[in-house]
């Protein structure tokens, strides 16, 4: 068959025969190309929202770790100054308890004391009751 | 006796609160390294700021320009003096406007305080240099300088001498410059904090080796504490003397004068860095490193006195129990309980404003006066009346409340008066002076005037402590005196004669007495031994006596500085170094002794000593019954303790004819022989005066008397005579051998006139003898 002399033109009829510049072919291979590429940007959008909200999980993830790792660090000083403290509570009421024992002392020689105020008595109330 | 403290939830400055000070008893000034000043009000719990003061003012140290003794208005009475770190102080007003800022030191000014009249500043710094200022701000001069940092100085009571710190030294060192300087190494770490107290002249000290001691002005050590946990940051004198307070890290500690501690509080405080007490010496604040402000006043007190037992419960309450039925009152008052005393069936309590007086018998109603002038420092009661002591004069009341009398002398000074410089009794007041130690002056206390021709009695030694004894007529009472060397006196307060206050010495080491409230029996201690003088007048009487009307016990066991608290019927109570109280019964056949001797009833002395057979009270008979002139008594208890010798005297003085002589011859017996020679001449009996003097060989008097009067020289001579033969020895005496020139010795005519002068004296007798009789009789 002769060639087209509009083909040679570079002018085509397409299906509803209007004229084209492009060939119909070439013309619906760039329509699905465009509808592609279309799809792969939606695609590649999609994908980064979702490793967008990835790495804000993986970040809180993080954060969250941190804070942890921060109480367990603190726990663990707490833990060793606790003994500490107890000390010093101890040293307290060790001195406490020192001063009461020293009272104690204190009443213990009083009680004594007046002990024998008791048996000197008794043995003067008995002298005198024996000598009348 | 312990503290009770109050500390608020936050603190109110931002940094470490360097020192605190209080104007008066219920107003505290704070100042903190955050640069503020802070009021703190405690009756109606306001604090606020008073200045915040330029970002390079660190103060280190304050203290209030005292309150002028005396009542006189002072100008500058609502001053401080803050130190700082920059090397100045500055004069601050109550306001806070900083009147006047003085470069002082180099580096910081660590300590800073005036004199107790406020005539003088001290200012102790890093550089390690003391200066003295004008009441202005002028620099006097530079006392001292060292290599290293004074951290505290104090003023001695008299301000005439200072304390400061050298590292681990304590250094006393007078004004005067060429005065001797006292140094003794104190602790074993740098010592940060000394005071010394104006009431019992006693020397804190706290230092970084943990410990606190006491010591007295010589430097001698009196306590050591145990080790602290943490270095000690203060201690603080309370005003009147009777306790002290001692701060450490986290720590708060109340202590008697003695040392030994009353409690412990452990607030959370951080360093105590300042302690101060109120004025009336109820509270205290405490300067902590945490930015806090400690209050703690004093609770617990106790009083006893036979079967009642009083404790201050809360600062306006107290809790009066009779151990007896354990009957419970409680007594409330309208403000903060100053002062109380308890004894002789009286309790006297003093508040801020007010004086209560309850009888142990109804507690229900108390007798209430206004006090003249606020704070009370001294409460000392007697069977009848009572003294107080305040800043402004010392005054003596009745039970009743009525104002009796108010003795004064010059240059008298109330705030350091103690109990130990103050005795009353019913009729007479003892006050020591402060000047001049040796001085004790005398009053009558209902009058208020001075006793006799108003001279005071006079020691040779500084007075450390006198006491009053109790009852029996005012003509005899006497005052017991502890001296410098711890040797005890006996001396009679009123003395009939013109000459000298006697001044018998009795004990030696004594450490403390106390007289019975009811019988005039002295207690004390005496070197190791716990002594009761069951008649310490016998040393008036018959000097030999008196060691045999002792008691002594063993009390080993009241170690080095006991103190008698009271001597309340046959009780002693002995409070021991360590704060124990200990107990020691006396015989109560002593008393009635006393009784029975001061109602001259012999018979029944005479059968109670029969019946105790003690030694000791046959001996108090014997004494009493002489200086009664009973002789037929003390023949008795004369022969009881194998003093044969005195028996022969006294019945050869029953023995003789007028009652002039015999009363000369007791005198003589009590070692009295100028008044029994006056007692002679008096009666116009010569020759037995001159007797008297031949018999105690003592010539020239004998020799004067008989010139003078121009009879018995010749009996004279002739004795004369006789006793250098004796002794084969010869006349040296220069007027003996004058007037044995014109004088002829013959016996016979001798012994003729002798005679006849005993004829005489009999005849003269016989006259009154019937008088004489019946007056011996009772």
């Amino acid at each position: 068959m002769a060639k087209d002399p509009l083909d040679e033109a570079g002018l085509h009829f397409d299906e509803l025969n209007k004229l084209r510049v492009l060939e119909p072919e070439v013309n619906q291979q760039t329509t699905e190309l465009k509808e592609e590429c279309k799809d792969f940007v939606d695609k590649i959008g999609q994908f980064q929202k979702i490793v967008g909200g990835l790495i804000e999980l993986v970040d809180e993830l993080a954060k969250e770790a941190e804070t942890e790792k921060m109480k367990a660090i603190g726990a663990r000083n707490l833990l060793k100054s606790v003994a500490k403290q107890r000390e010093a509570q101890q040293q307290q009421l060790q001195a406490l308890i020192a001063e009461k024992k020293m009272q104690l002392e204190r009443y213990r020689i009083e009680y004594e004391a007046l002990c024998k105020v008791e048996a000197e008595q008794n043995e003067f109330i008995d002298q005198f009751i024996l000598q009348k | 006796m312990r503290l009770k403290t109050s500390l608020l939830k936050e603190p109110k400055h931002r940094e470490l609160v360097s020192c605190v000070g209080w104007t008066t008893a219920d107003e505290l000034y704070s100042c903190s390294e955050d640069h503020q000043i802070l009021r703190w009000n405690l009756l109606n719990n306001e604090t606020n700021v008073v200045v915040n003061m330029q970002e390079d003012i660190y103060p280190i140290d304050l203290h209030w320009f005292p309150k002028s003794s005396g009542g006189k208005k002072q100008a500058l009475a609502e001053i401080f003096v803050l130190t700082s770190t920059d090397g100045k102080f500055h004069l601050v007003s109550k306001t806070g406007r900083i009147e006047k800022s003085v470069e002082a030191h180099r580096g910081a000014v660590l300590a800073g305080r005036w004199n107790y009249d406020g005539t003088a500043l001290i200012t102790a710094g890093e550089d390690g240099q003391i200066k003295i200022w004008s009441k202005s701000g002028m620099l006097r001069s530079t006392l001292a300088q060292q290599g290293s940092p004074v951290y505290s100085v104090a003023w001695a009571p008299d301000c005439d001498r200072i304390l400061y710190t050298s590292g681990k030294q304590l250094i006393v060192k007078p004004l005067q410059p060429s005065s001797k300087v006292q140094q003794w190494k104190a602790h074993d770490g740098i010592i940060l904090k000394v005071d010394w107290n104006s009431v019992n002249d006693l020397i804190l000290s706290g230092a970084e080796d943990c410990r606190y001691k006491v010591w007295d002005c010589y430097g001698r050590l009196l306590y050591v504490s145990s080790p602290h946990d943490y270095p000690i940051t203060s201690v603080a004198w309370a005003p009147d003397g009777e306790v002290f307070a001692v701060g450490s890290f986290n720590t708060l500690r109340l202590c008697d004068k003695t040392g030994w501690s009353y409690a412990l509080e452990k607030p959370n405080t951080g360093s105590v860095f300042g302690v101060a007490w109120s004025a009336d010496g109820t509270q205290l604040a405490g300067a902590c490193g945490n930015g806090h402000v400690i209050f703690a006043h004093v609770v617990e007190q106790r009083w006893e006195w036979k079967s009642f037992q009083i404790t201050l419960t809360k600062r306006r309450a107290m809790q009066v129990r009779n151990v007896l039925n354990d009957a419970v009152d409680m007594l409330e008052f309208r403000d903060r309980v100053v002062k109380a005393s308890l004894a002789n069936g009286h309790l006297v309590v003093t508040t801020s404003l007010q004086c209560y007086v309850y009888s142990t018998k109804n507690w229900n109603t108390p007798l209430i006066f206004d006090l003249k002038e606020g704070t009370v420092s001294l409460i000392v009661q007697t069977e009848r009346h009572f003294l107080l002591v305040d800043g402004g004069g010392i005054y003596v009341y009745s039970y009743e409340g009525r104002l009796v009398s108010s003795p004064k002398f010059q240059g008298m000074r109330t705030d350091i008066l103690n109990a130990q410089s103050v005795s009353i009794s019913n009729d007479t007041i003892a006050i020591r002076d402060k000047t001049d130690e040796k001085v004790v002056y005398l009053f009558d206390a209902q009058t208020g005037k001075p006793l006799g021709d108003g001279k005071p009695l006079t020691h040779k030694m500084e007075v450390m402590e006198i006491a009053l004894d109790q009852c029996g007529p005012a003509s005899d009472r006497k005052i017991a005196l502890i001296d410098k060397n711890r040797d005890l006196y006996l001396s009679s307060v009123r003395h009939l004669s013109r000459s000298e206050h006697s001044i018998i010495k009795i004990g030696t080491m004594v450490k403390t007495i106390a007289w019975n409230d009811s019988v005039n029996i002295l207690s004390g201690v005496q070197d190791e031994q716990f002594t009761v003088w069951y008649y310490p007048g016998a040393v008036f009487v018959d000097k030999d006596l008196l060691p045999k009307t002792l008691l002594m016990k063993d009390a080993s066991e009241l170690s080095s500085t006991p103190h008698i608290l009271s001597y309340v019927g046959t009780q002693v109570t002995v409070r021991r170094v360590d704060g124990s109280l200990v107990y020691n019964a006396v015989s109560p056949y002593p008393a009635i002794l006393h009784e029975y001797a001061s109602t001259a009833r012999w018979e029944d002395a005479l059968r109670l000593c029969r019946f105790a057979k003690d030694q000791a009270l046959w001996a108090c008979l014997a004494g009493m019954a002489v200086a009664n002139r009973e002789l037929t008594t003390a023949e008795v208890a004369y022969a009881a303790i194998g003093e044969v010798d005195k028996v022969q005297y006294i019945n050869f003085i029953k023995e003789l004819p007028s009652k002039e002589s015999s009363l000369a011859h007791m005198l003589l017996f009590s070692g009295h022989l100028q008044e029994a020679e006056a007692t002679l001449m008096q009666a116009g009996l010569t020759y037995q005066a001159i007797q008297v003097h031949i018999n105690l060989y003592n010539w020239d008097r004998a020799l004067e008397l008989a010139v003078k009067h121009k009879t018995h020289v010749d009996t004279v001579l002739a004795h004369r005579q006789k006793f250098l033969q004796d002794f084969g020895k010869k006349e040296t005496n220069k007027r003996f051998l004058q007037y044995s020139e014109g004088v002829e010795v013959d016996w016979e005519k001798i012994q003729a006139k002798i005679e006849m002068e005993l004829a005489k004296e009999r005849e003269r007798a016989a006259t009154t003898s019937v008088r004489s009789s019946v007056a011996a009789r009772r």
